[in-house]
C-alpha cells in the first residue's frame, strides 16, 4: 500500500505550483468583469431574481472562479451565477430546494455545475441533480471539472 | 487546391475516382451518398479529424489532382478537436439518437418481414400496413419532423448536409407510398422492392446522422442553444398522446415475437 491514504483530505493537501508554472496568455489589455448580478452566493440569491429568469445558470465551485484564469470570459460571460462550497457551507438542503426553484420557478434554460477535481466537490454535482430530480421540468445539466491548476478535466453533459 | 476544396464531392470523384478510395481509406463513406452535393472542405471540417490526419488526407488528395507538382504537407491547423471514441451527445440531440434506436429495431425486421411476404401464398398486407403506419408515425411525424422542423431549421435548410438528409427523407416517403400501393395491389413483389428499399436507405440515413451529422452539429450548439432545443423538442412531444411512445415500442416487440414465432 502505498502512503496516499494516510496523508489526510486530498482536497486539502498542499500543493505548490509556483516553480511548474510559467504565465501563459496575453496579459495585454484590461478585461471587463461578466458579472451582471448581486448576490450570488446560493444562500443569498433569489430564484425570483430578474436574472435567473430563463437564463443559463453556472453554479461554481467557490474555488473555480480562482482557478480557472479565463473565468470570466469563458464561463460566466452570458450567464447568471450562483456559488456555493459543497464541503464546508452550512445548511445544504436548502441548495437542492433552491436548484428545484430556478429549474421549475425561474424556468432556467440550463445548468452548467463547474466543481475542482478534488473529492469533496463532487458533492454540488449530486446536489445540482437532486435538485433538478424533485423539478417538474427537465432542463439540460452540465458538469465541468477544473484541475487544481485551472485546466478543464472533462466538460459533459449528464442530463 | 483551395478552389478544389470548394468543388463538390460528386464531382470531385467523378474527375478523380482514385480521391473516392482515399476518403474511404480514411472512413468517409461520402463515395456512396446518393446526392454528393456537400463540398470537399465541408466534408474534411465535418468529420471532426486530428489535425495530424487532415494533413496527411490533404496531403494525399492533392498528389492526385496535380500528378507532377510537388506537393507540401499543409501546416497543422489549430483547432479544437473533439477526442474520438465513444460519441457524447448534448440531451437534445441524445433524444433524436435514442429514437433512432427504435427504428433501427423496427429495420432489422424488414429482412425477415420480406422473407415471410415472399414464402406466403396469401400474405398479410394488414401488417405490412401497421408496419407503415409505424413509418408514418414514429419515425416520420414523430421523429423526422423534429429533425426537420426544429434541428434543421435551426442549423439552416441551405447546407448542403441538410439538403442531402431532406432528400433522405422524401426519398423515404416515396418508398412508404409505393409499399402502400403495393399492399393494396396486393402485389408482393412491389411491396418487397420497397421495404427494401426504405431498409437500404434508412440504415445509411440513421448512420450518417448518429456518427458525422449530430456530433458536427453538437461541436456547434453553445450551452444555451442547447436548453433551447432541448425545450422545443419537449413541446413538440408534449403535442402527442401520452402512450404514443408506448404504443410504437409495443408494436415493434409484437411484430418481434410474431416474426421470431415464424421462424
Ligand atoms: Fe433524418
Ligand atoms: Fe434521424
Amino acid at each position: 500500500m502505498h502512503g496516499h491514504g494516510m496523508e489526510g483530505c486530498p482536497g486539502s493537501r498542499m500543493q505548490d505550483f509556483r516553480d511548474n508554472k510559467e504565465t501563459k496568455g496575453d496579459e495585454s489589455g484590461k478585461r471587463a468583469s461578466e458579472l451582471r448580478q448581486w448576490p450570488i452566493q446560493l444562500h443569498l440569491v433569489s430564484p425570483m431574481a430578474p436574472y435567473y429568469q430563463k437564463a443559463d445558470v453556472l453554479l461554481s465551485a467557490d474555488c473555480v472562479a480562482y482557478t480557472v484564469g479565463d473565468f470570466h470570459r469563458d464561463y460566466l460571460k452570458g450567464k447568471s451565477i450562483a456559488i456555493a462550497c459543497p464541503k464546508l457551507d452550512e445548511g445544504q438542503e436548502v441548495y437542492a430546494e433552491k436548484i428545484q426553484s430556478l429549474i421549475d420557478d425561474a424556468k432556467i434554460n440550463t445548468l452548467t455545475v463547474m466543481t475542482m477535481q478534488v473529492p469533496c466537490c463532487a458533492g454540488l454535482v449530486a446536489t445540482a441533480q437532486a435538485g433538478a430530480s424533485q423539478a417538474k421540468r427537465k432542463i439540460p445539466l452540465k458538469s465541468i471539472v477544473v484541475s487544481l491548476q485551472g485546466d478543464v478535466l472533462s466538460e459533459e453533459w449528464v442530463s | 487546391m483551395e478552389e478544389f476544396l470548394n468543388k463538390n464531392i460528386k464531382y470531385i470523384i467523378a474527375q478523380y475516382p482514385e480521391v473516392g478510395k482515399i476518403l474511404e481509406r480514411y472512413n468517409i463513406g461520402c463515395t456512396t451518398c446518393s446526392v454528393g452535393s456537400c463540398l470537399l472542405k465541408d466534408i474534411i471540417e465535418i468529420h471532426n479529424l486530428s489535425p495530424e490526419v487532415e494533413a496527411e488526407l490533404l496531403y494525399e488528395i492533392e498528389r492526385v489532382v496535380f500528378p507532377g507538382k510537388e506537393v507540401k504537407k499543409r501546416p497543422l491547423r489549430q483547432r479544437a478537436v473533439r477526442p474520438q471514441g465513444e460519441i457524447k451527445y448534448s440531451p437534445p440531440i441524445k433524444k433524436l439518437v435514442d429514437e433512432h434506436v427504435l427504428i433501427k429495431r423496427f429495420i432489422a425486421l424488414i429482412e425477415p418481414l420480406c422473407a415471410l411476404v415472399d414464402s406466403s401464398k396469401e400474405p398479410d398486407f394488414g401488417l405490412i400496413l401497421d408496419c407503415v403506419d409505424f413509418i408514418r408515425n414514429y419515425a416520420d411525424k414523430y421523429h423526422h419532423l423534429k429533425e426537420e422542423d426544429v434541428l434543421f431549421k435551426r442549423i439552416g435548410e441551405d447546407l448542403d448536409i441538410i439538403k442531402v438528409m431532406l432528400e433522405d427523407h422524401t426519398t423515404g416517403r416515396n418508398h412508404v407510398k409505393q409499399i402502400i400501393e403495393g399492399a393494396r395491389a396486393k402485389d408482393k413483389a412491389w411491396v418487397i422492392e420497397h421495404l427494401k428499399g426504405y431498409k437500404e436507405l434508412l440504415t445509411q440515413h440513421i448512420k450518417k446522422e448518429d456518427e458525422i451529422l449530430y456530433p458536427w452539429i453538437d461541436r456547434g450548439l453553445s450551452t444555451s442553444d442547447v436548453g433551447k432545443l432541448y425545450v422545443e423538442f419537449s413541446e413538440k412531444d408534449a403535442s402527442l398522446p401520452d402512450d404514443f411512445q408506448k404504443r410504437y415500442q409495443d408494436f415493434v416487440k409484437q411484430v418481434e415475437d410474431t416474426l421470431n414465432k415464424r421462424r
